[in-house]
């Protein structure tokens, strides 16, 4: 058995480990991915959050019609058992989807329009990324006006506060320098604050 | 890890071959802090493994864009993972694991490609026999290389490339440490074989 550290070994091993050249815009749509992901991750446990509000909601009501039932069927001197069952469904489908709906309702009319302007005269391409979005590059894509040189693009945002920022040709991530700069910038990348106000 | 701290870590080169942060103190710290949501922390990682990876993805793979596919896959999938993560494995060959499994799902898509990628620093000097004779053997090493079976290309670029010692190549691949061995073994043997005879093929 030859050794593993012979001649021909070491220069085979040689001529692999030098390392590859790193395209920065590459490395950058790694860091965009990631936090694409975060921003999933974190959707999915705001989506999780609710889903146990409202059914804790509609358990407590369940609950109360319950006991409401037990406590009336007791009051009559009934046997609770048919009471019980439909109490258990009447409320459940009533007060907390309707207050849902209502809660969606009012969100789909507070949406508002939001001009985002950059100017980027030599971009090929401009996207802007935010927690709107899921920090996703390719979900708002950038006009450009041929003869000013601005890219521009309107989002239909809720009110409230979003953080954004600009992608550049797919590999530069930019900050809007027209707008206050968020403290909490996503994976050391710039973001700018957007606030949407109330209806 | 305080702000100031993360701020010196992420302060690498972020479009060359960064290295990977120094001691295993150090890479501790900085998967703890991004464990806990620091995502300075995260990127710094990415930052110093990134070139590792894509070496690694590019032998395995021979393909610029499949490999780079891999590692961006790679290191979503160790955000998503990182809170299972247990602090008593090591990282890196925990980050291998992945990214052989990407590189091995990958693999599987795109059977065998006739494109070979050239990388490190050879200069650029067209009519130079020497450029041409280091070309020429990378061309060669890397053709060699791909005719290796899978399992035998991982072990032998994690053993004599990626330097990880045979306990950590069990780690990555799940495989034990007498298999790895011998998989490390038959790749030498058959590239030392292939190498030999187009050394002397093309010295004729």
């Amino acid at each position: 058995m030859h050794d593993e550290t012979d001649e021909t070994l070491a220069r085979i091993a040689e001529a692999l480990r030098p390392l590859p050249d790193v395209d920065p815009a590459e490395k950058a749509r790694v860091l965009v991915a990631v936090a694409t992901e975060r921003e999933r991750i974190r959707q999915h446990r705001v989506r999780v959050a609710r889903r146990w509000k409202v059914s804790g909601a509609v358990g407590a009501v369940a609950a109360a019609g319950l006991v409401a039932a037990v406590w009336l069927s007791a009051s009559r001197g009934e046997a609770p058992a048919t009471q019980m069952a439909s109490s258990t469904t009447a409320p459940a489908s009533a007060p907390a989807p309707a207050a849902v709906d209502a809660r969606l309702a009012r969100d789909a009319k507070g949406l508002k329009a939001v001009q985002v302007v950059l100017r980027a005269p030599s971009a090929q391409r401009v996207s802007v990324v935010g927690d709107f979005n899921g920090w996703d590059s390719e979900a708002d894509a950038m006009t450009r006006d041929p003869v000013s040189g601005l890219w521009s693009h309107t989002l239909t945002l809720r009110p409230g506060r979003h953080v954004y920022a600009f992608v550049v040709d797919d590999s530069m991530w930019m900050r809007d320098p027209r707008s206050p700069e968020a403290a909490d910038e996503d994976f050391g990348r710039p973001g700018s604050v957007l606030l949407v106000g109330q209806p | 890890m305080s702000r100031l701290r993360s701020l010196q870590l992420i302060k690498t080169d972020s479009t060359t071959d960064a290295p990977a942060p120094g001691s295993a103190a150090e890479r501790s710290v900085l998967v703890r802090a991004a464990q806990q949501g620091d995502v300075r922390a995260f990127a710094a990682l990415v930052d110093a493994y990134y070139a590792r990876c894509l070496r690694f993805a590019l032998h395995m793979l021979s393909n610029r864009g499949d490999a780079e596919e891999a590692v961006q896959d790679t290191f979503v999938r160790v955000y998503r993972a990182l809170p299972n993560y247990e602090e008593r494995e090591s990282f890196e060959p925990w980050l291998f694991r992945i990214l052989a499994n990407r590189c091995r799902s990958a693999g599987a898509r795109e059977r065998r490609r006739s494109e070979f990628v050239e990388f490190g620093e050879v200069p650029e000097r067209a009519n130079d026999r020497r450029h041409d004779e280091a070309i020429a053997w990378r061309e060669e090493i890397a053709r060699a290389l791909a005719s290796l079976p899978e399992e035998q290309r991982e072990a032998f670029l994690m053993r004599h490339v990626e330097d990880l010692t045979y306990d950590d190549m069990a780690v990555a691949t799940g495989a034990g440490i007498s298999a790895l061995k011998m998989r490390v073994k038959r790749a030498c043997d058959a590239l030392r074989l292939r190498l030999t005879e187009d050394d002397r093929a093309r010295r004729d």
